[in-house]
């Protein structure tokens, strides 16, 4: 009788506030575990601040030159034809890379895979794919085709359906399945099923990730120069391995200025594609 | 009205179809662009049948190493250094990334329009947007690699400052699409600015934001690998090397480790992504319980 009365007088006091939920098991496990890859990790790469102050004066030159770029170098002929051979590239590999990965992403999604053995091989198949960096394609391609534009672009082609397919699918599943069934019920083929119920309703998503993984290509065309696969990447590679920092600086701040351009265009017409 | 209904009723004339000018017209658009493409690149396709021909051979030569007994001398040497600097490559991922959320997360709140005044936003956007217009390369050799030298760090630092331009801009975005409930309500009861971030906001955001931190460590690893092509750690500095020295038994335990453990990374960072995003539910369920028992 007395311990509700003595609970009530301090409630009149001071209102009781609720109690703290207690820390929760899993949180404190994911706490640990993140504490200790991070050590793991920091360990691993000797982690250190240290360089960004003993070091700076080192890095001032390289980044002296950088902030006072050879504009010139843009005038060559070698470096403009980089650029265009990486706009080549990049549209074909695009182009290819996104139709084999529509055909691709319709075997990888339930809703329009034939069967499920289909549907798990692909699934498999194209997390493979994804798993090679881009670079690991570029060294393979140069090693079967030999150095040029045509290694870039089959390693492109292969980079690209890892990505498309990955989304597509994914937008794939989330179709409404009254198309379908309409179609089905008047007697379509699984092409007509795939081309009239499906496609229609993933178009927009599947055309706005063709047009992002145009502008990755773009990027991604930088680094496969340095293996010798095309584009613009073998001109900085070539001005690089010279020490001529000043000229990598202008063709880096033009290419910058074209992915820019290009992004912004690509982004517009995906804007209205969604 | 009636007499329309009845003839349209009555005849059996189709809808007219819509017209096709505009679909046409983009596909014979692109058509032409990649057809100028094609003939304007000098790919020497002549070379592409050569895939049929040494591919199937390179490839034998990798799998003869990859099913060599692992056990044995010089192949358990092979794939204990390559699982080394694989695991060098997720380390640098993995510091990366946290090195990009650290810095990524009060920019973040910076670049929510919801949360910062107008004239922060629009720099701190900018800023945002020319880090994700350069790829981690360029900052590896341009900035990294000259202040930190050869190795591993600088390729973590160019990871770092590359993963802030993406996780800044999701999250900034996440921020911008919260419930503005919890922050009236907090307002209401005097709450300062700090006080509404910290209970209103973050709450709100925060499993989000660690999803986009696991997504952009798959992210990393994949990247990690590029980097040591130029010499900033990690797998790519032996991929480059094998490659020159055409020693296909090794490269093909190299590419072997590098999709197994990419593969076994993102099937964790995948589950853990999902326990996340799923758990946030819990608290809510909660809260609406407790005043149920308070009553």
């Amino acid at each position: 009788m007395s311990a509700p009365a003595a609970q009530a007088t301090t409630g009149a006091r001071r209102p009781d506030r609720p109690r703290k939920p207690p820390p929760s098991i899993g949180g404190l496990v994911g706490l640990v575990a993140f504490a200790v890859i991070t050590a793991w990790a920091a360990i691993g790469v000797e982690f250190t601040l240290a360089p960004l102050i003993t070091n700076l004066t080192r890095g001032s030159d390289v980044i002296w030159y950088y902030l006072h770029p050879n504009w010139e170098i843009l005038t060559r002929p070698a470096v403009a034809e980089g650029f265009l051979e990486t706009l080549y590239i990049a549209i074909i590999a695009s182009l290819i890379g996104c139709i084999l990965a529509l055909g691709l992403s319709m075997l990888a999604s339930k809703v329009s895979a034939p069967n499920s053995a289909v549907y798990q091989v692909s699934k498999i198949v194209l997390s493979l794919i994804r798993s090679l960096p881009d670079i690991a394609y570029g060294l393979l391609f140069v090693a079967f085709v030999q150095t040029g534009a045509l290694p870039g672009i089959l390693a492109l082609i292969v980079f690209n359906i890892g990505v498309v397919a990955k989304l597509t699918p994914e937008s794939i599943d989330a179709v409404d399945r009254g198309p379908i069934e309409a179609v089905e019920a008047a007697g379509a083929t699984r092409f007509q099923r795939a081309r009239f119920a499906i496609f229609p309703q993933v178009a927009p998503n599947y055309l706005s990730y063709c047009f992002y993984v145009f502008e990755l290509n773009l990027r991604a065309s930088m680094v496969l120069g340095f293996v010798g696969a095309g584009g613009i990447g073998e001109v900085i590679n070539l001005l690089m391995t010279r020490l001529d920092h000043s000229s990598v600086s202008a063709v880096v701040v033009a290419l910058f200025v074209v992915v820019f351009v290009l992004d912004q265009a690509s982004r517009t017409v995906r804007r209205r594609l969604t | 009205m009636t007499a329309t209904q009845t003839r349209t009723g009555s005849s059996t004339v189709r809808p007219k179809p819509p017209s096709k000018l505009r679909p046409t017209l983009v596909v014979v658009i692109t058509g032409a662009i990649a057809l100028a493409a094609l003939l304007a690149v000098d790919a020497r396709w002549e070379r592409f049948p050569q895939i049929f021909t040494e591919a199937p051979a390179y490839i034998a030569l990798m799998a003869d190493g990859v099913f060599q007994n692992p056990f044995t001398m010089p192949w358990s040497e092979y794939w204990t250094k390559t699982f080394g600097y694989m695991f060098e490559s997720v380390q640098m991922a993995w510091m990366g990334t946290v090195i990009g959320a650290l810095l990524s997360f009060p920019l973040s709140f910076l670049a929510a329009s919801n949360v910062a005044p107008r004239w922060v936003v629009l720099p701190v956007r900018q800023v945002l947007n020319v880090i994700r217009a350069l790829p981690e390369i360029v900052l590896a050799i341009a900035f990294m690699i000259p202040i930190f030298g050869l190795g591993a760090l600088a390729g973590t630092m160019a990871l770092g400052i590359g993963s802030i331009g993406t996780l800044g801009k999701l999250s900034s975005e996440a921020i911008e699409g919260i419930d503005t409930g919890p922050v009236e309500a907090l307002s209401a009861t005097g709450a300062n600015k700090a006080q509404v971030l910290r209970w209103a906001v973050v709450p709100q955001v925060l499993p989000e934001i660690v999803a986009f931190w696991l997504y952009r460590f798959e992210i990393n690893i994949r990247a990690s690998a590029i980097l040591g092509i130029v010499g900033a750690g990690g797998i790519g500095s032996i991929l480059g090397q094998l490659f020159n020295g055409r020693m296909w038994d090794r490269i093909g335990i190299t590419l072997v480790v590098i999709i197994g453990v990419t593969v076994i990374v993102d099937q964790i960072s995948a589950a853990v992504r999902r326990r996340i995003i799923s758990g946030s539910a819990r608290p809510s369920v909660e809260a609406s319980s407790g005043p149920v028992e308070a009553a």
